[in-house]
């Protein structure tokens, strides 16, 4: 009898709770606003800061600073110096650059464009914390900004430069007088520049919502609106794709890129210009690396084609030197798989028998753990005695800039078109040299290269000292790492290696 | 009373301190976050000026208390990878995550409660060994396969809600439920353990003996007594809730403070991190209080003294 009543009002109670969900599931779904003028691009991470001259990822922040600011050129895809800001440029000696500036360019707050602007940028970048972000000043030496006219200005550095270009277009302009006299916090949230989008909200780790500049100075893109989303998690990024709530899907690893093929979505993969490798550490603690006879039995001994077949879906190739193309010198033989040289050469360097050799990897790239592995087995197969082992992120590139790895460790380097970069990570004491590699011939060719002006010229320089390095084998040469995108079959755009996304030149069909 | 509450202050105050600390020294020892921030080929003078101007060259205690200090007036500092006021940043996210918090724990009390109850008084029937395995098996499935199976069907098949982010009630049915469903399980399950101990006590057989109304025997004598470890545990549910649901805030695209809470953890965003541990710490004390005042309501032997 008790137990009868009491299930009776319990039955009640769960009745009411069942309603209550009931209630929740008919509430009326979203309308799905088919309106082609809004672009969404879903990526993994939001932006950290709209201050341009904070821009310290290609994207979404750098994708987002690229369409509310313009810099004097713009970089194409493939590296190619393009007129922004500048209409035009040429050298007027060895150290100095002239540019002529766009006129009748404004900023979205009233203010004009002219020379004065950019020389008030440019000093700004110079000075903390911009100046740990913004390598203008350090890449190219630049020491002065002066103004010839209001759509003037030269440009000198301390020593003849050939990345002057480069790295101008990540050098952006914002409107001068509100970006100095503004409180830091207020530029980095609400930024004013003369690009083609301008922004219209920003909830953080939530959407960042664009919306056309209607006083831009070029041609005006297509999309109307542009949301960044941030979607954490990648699978939920593809099903959004899937559920047509986004067109561009970012950070997607090659895995699970099939995920993204849909009736209304695609993969699209993109050689990428990060160059992947295992850093050979010569300061580590295995002195056999020291040897290049060692380093070079490492590359012999490990399959890099089959590994790409099998690990990455053979969506991408192997890297050609330690340059990107299309700047790479082309006469550079790769290391054939070669178990049998690769003993041959360490028995020729004192090693018979192998050594012990760790291998890092950090989270910082995808695969890291299997790569590892699969390059362990290979090692092993001649004779070396690995062990792999997994780092901390942050206490990875600590180790890297100390160079304090243990042996060999899974790296990539430098998404960059620019071969005089490239190459000087690899001098003696760079602070990016983190294998320890140090050849007084290969310092002076790079030093030389990166100060003649002349490209023919140059040019022999740079193949001369990619032949040396790639052949004293600072590094376990392995791909260029795949990019992924997923990305709605109604939006025609050709997404860039380098990974910056540009809304504004994407066709809404 | 006032001597209770005076405590009660005085231990949160302990509580926050250790707990700042401990944050503090914690953060600190997983390295320099300027090797995170700077590009990877700024130079080494690039990243000494930025630790100067972060305040990260100063010693260790130097920097703890100048935290303190500023915490007491009520500044929490500014966040080193995004420049603006942690404050900001948390107060920010608290919409989203108090929403999403309390529908999921309403809702899981709506369905542990009565669930929890109803099996204890049908027990070892079909009923309840239903409902005893589906809430052992919520309990084990983990968040973020719930959650993606459940955007699997609402949302790319049916396409009846979205699939993640932050805006109208329909964003929230999906995380909430994600999170309610295995709540419930955990509550469910102890709801029908307490009030089965109960039903079996001494004074429930004694007031059923005295002839009192069934009715009486359960919300009077049963129910309130079942409730008591139930309030416990929901107390600290409610708490972590408030204190961030990464997983489930990370399939959504939810923007609430357990995605702010572990990014700052990951960018070694020490004035962030403290200021959400901070945060996180006295959501839990301050629950905790009104846990503690609840069970004067519900018990009126437990005295505060």
């Amino acid at each position: 009898m008790f137990r009868k009543t009491s299930s009776r009002l319990a039955r009640q109670l769960m009745l009411s709770s069942a309603v209550a969900l009931t209630m929740a599931a008919a509430l009326p779904a979203p309308t799905w606003a088919q309106d082609n003028e809004t672009i969404t691009i879903a990526s993994a991470n939001d932006v950290i800061s709209l201050d341009p001259h904070m821009l310290n990822s290609n994207h979404p922040t750098g994708s987002v600073i690229w369409s509310i600011f313009d810099s004097l050129v713009r970089r194409a895809p493939d590296g190619t110096p393009e007129p922004r800001l500048a209409t035009s440029w040429e050298r007027m000696d060895d150290v100095t650059w002239r540019f002529h500036l766009r006129e009748g360019v404004t900023f979205t707050n009233g203010e004009p464009f002219n020379a004065e602007a950019v020389k008030v940028n440019f000093e700004r970048m110079n000075t903390a914390p911009f100046s740990t972000y913004q390598q203008l000043h350090d890449q190219t030496g630049l020491k002065e900004v002066n103004v010839i006219d209001d759509y003037t200005i030269d440009l000198v550095t301390e020593a003849p430069t050939v990345n002057m270009l480069y790295w101008l277009a990540e050098a952006f302009i914002s409107a001068p007088k509100y970006m100095t006299e503004s409180a830091p916090d207020k530029v980095a949230n609400e930024p004013v520049g003369s690009g083609p989008y301008k922004l219209e909200s920003w909830q953080r780790d939530d959407r960042l919502t664009l919306t056309v500049n209607e006083d831009y100075w070029g041609e005006a893109p297509d999309a109307e609106t542009v949301v960044f989303r941030v979607v954490p998690e990648t699978s939920s990024r593809l099903n959004e794709l899937r559920a047509g709530t986004a067109d561009i899907a970012v950070d997607i690893t090659p895995d699970i890129a099939g995920q993204a093929d849909s009736d209304i979505s695609s993969a699209v993969y993109v050689e990428g210009l990060r160059k992947m490798h295992m850093g050979i550490n010569l300061n580590g603690e295995q002195p056999a690396l020291k040897d290049p006879k060692v380093r070079q039995a490492l590359n012999h001994a490990v399959d890099v084609d089959t590994i790409i077949t099998a690990l990455l879906d053979g969506k991408t190739v192997p890297i050609p030197s330690i340059v990107n193309p299309p700047n790479n010198n082309p006469d550079l033989k790769r290391f054939e798989y070669d178990p049998e040289k690769a003993r041959a050469l360490l028995a020729e360097a004192g090693y018979p028998d192998g050594f012990p050799l760790t291998i890092q990897y950090s989270t910082r790239y995808a695969g890291g753990k299997e790569v590892s592995e699969v390059v362990a087995s290979y090692l092993s197969e001649v004779g070396i005695q690995p062990t792999v082992e997994a780092v901390e992120l942050g206490q990875f590139r600590e180790m890297l800039a100390n160079t304090s790895t243990k042996g060999i460790y899974f790296m990539g380097w430098a998404a960059l078109i620019n071969p005089s970069v490239e190459l000087v990570i690899l001098t003696c004491g760079h602070v990016d040299n983190s294998s320890g590699y140090c050849n007084e011939e290969y310092d002076a060719l790079v030093k030389k290269a990166s100060q003649t002006l002349d490209d023919a010229e140059r040019k022999k320089l740079e193949f001369q000292a990619q032949e040396i390095v790639w052949n004293d084998a600072p590094w376990l040469y392995l791909w260029r790492l795949p990019v992924v995108f997923g990305k709605a079959n109604n939006i025609t755009y050709d997404l860039r290696a380098d990974n910056y996304v540009e809304p504004y030149l994407m066709i809404v069909e | 009373m006032l001597r209770f509450l005076l405590r009660r202050l005085f231990m949160a105050v302990i509580v926050l301190l250790v707990v700042s600390f401990g944050t503090f020294i914690i953060g600190h020892l997983t390295g320099d976050p300027v090797e995170l921030m700077a590009p990877e080929n700024a130079t080494r003078e690039a990243k000494d000026e930025l630790r100067s101007y972060l305040g990260l060259d100063r010693p260790l205690l130097v920097q703890y208390f100048s935290f303190i200090g500023n915490a007491l007036r009520g500044d929490l500092g500014f966040s080193f990878v995004q420049q603006t006021a942690v404050s900001d940043l948390i107060l920010e996210r608290l919409p989203a995550t108090l929403q999403l918090a309390a529908t999921g724990f309403v809702l899981s009390l709506l369905i542990a409660v009565p669930l929890g109850i109803f099996i204890a008084l049908n027990r070892n029937t079909v009923w309840d060994f239903l409902a005893t395995s589906v809430a052992m098996i919520g309990q084990s499935a983990p968040n973020f396969w719930i959650g993606l199976m459940l955007i699997a069907l609402f949302a790319v098949q049916l396409r009846l809600l979205p699939v993640s982010g932050y805006g109208g009630i329909s964003y929230l049915i999906l995380p909430a439920i994600t999170i309610a469903l295995q709540s419930a399980a955990r509550l469910t399950r102890l709801m029908r353990a307490s009030m089965l101990e109960v039903l079996n006590a001494d004074y429930v057989r004694t007031a059923r003996a005295k002839g009192l109304r069934q009715k009486t025997v359960l919300w009077v004598h049963s129910f309130r007594n079942a409730m008591i470890p139930v309030v416990t545990m929901a107390g600290l549910e409610l708490a972590e809730l408030i204190g961030g649901a990464f997983i489930t805030e990370t399939i959504f695209a939810w923007p609430g403070v357990g995605r702010l809470a572990v990014n700052a953890v990951y960018q070694r965003d020490f004035p962030l991190l403290q200021g959400v541990v901070l945060f996180a710490a006295t959501a839990f004390v301050l629950i905790n209080f009104l846990v503690d005042l609840l069970y004067v309501v519900i018990d009126p032997r437990v005295k505060l003294s």
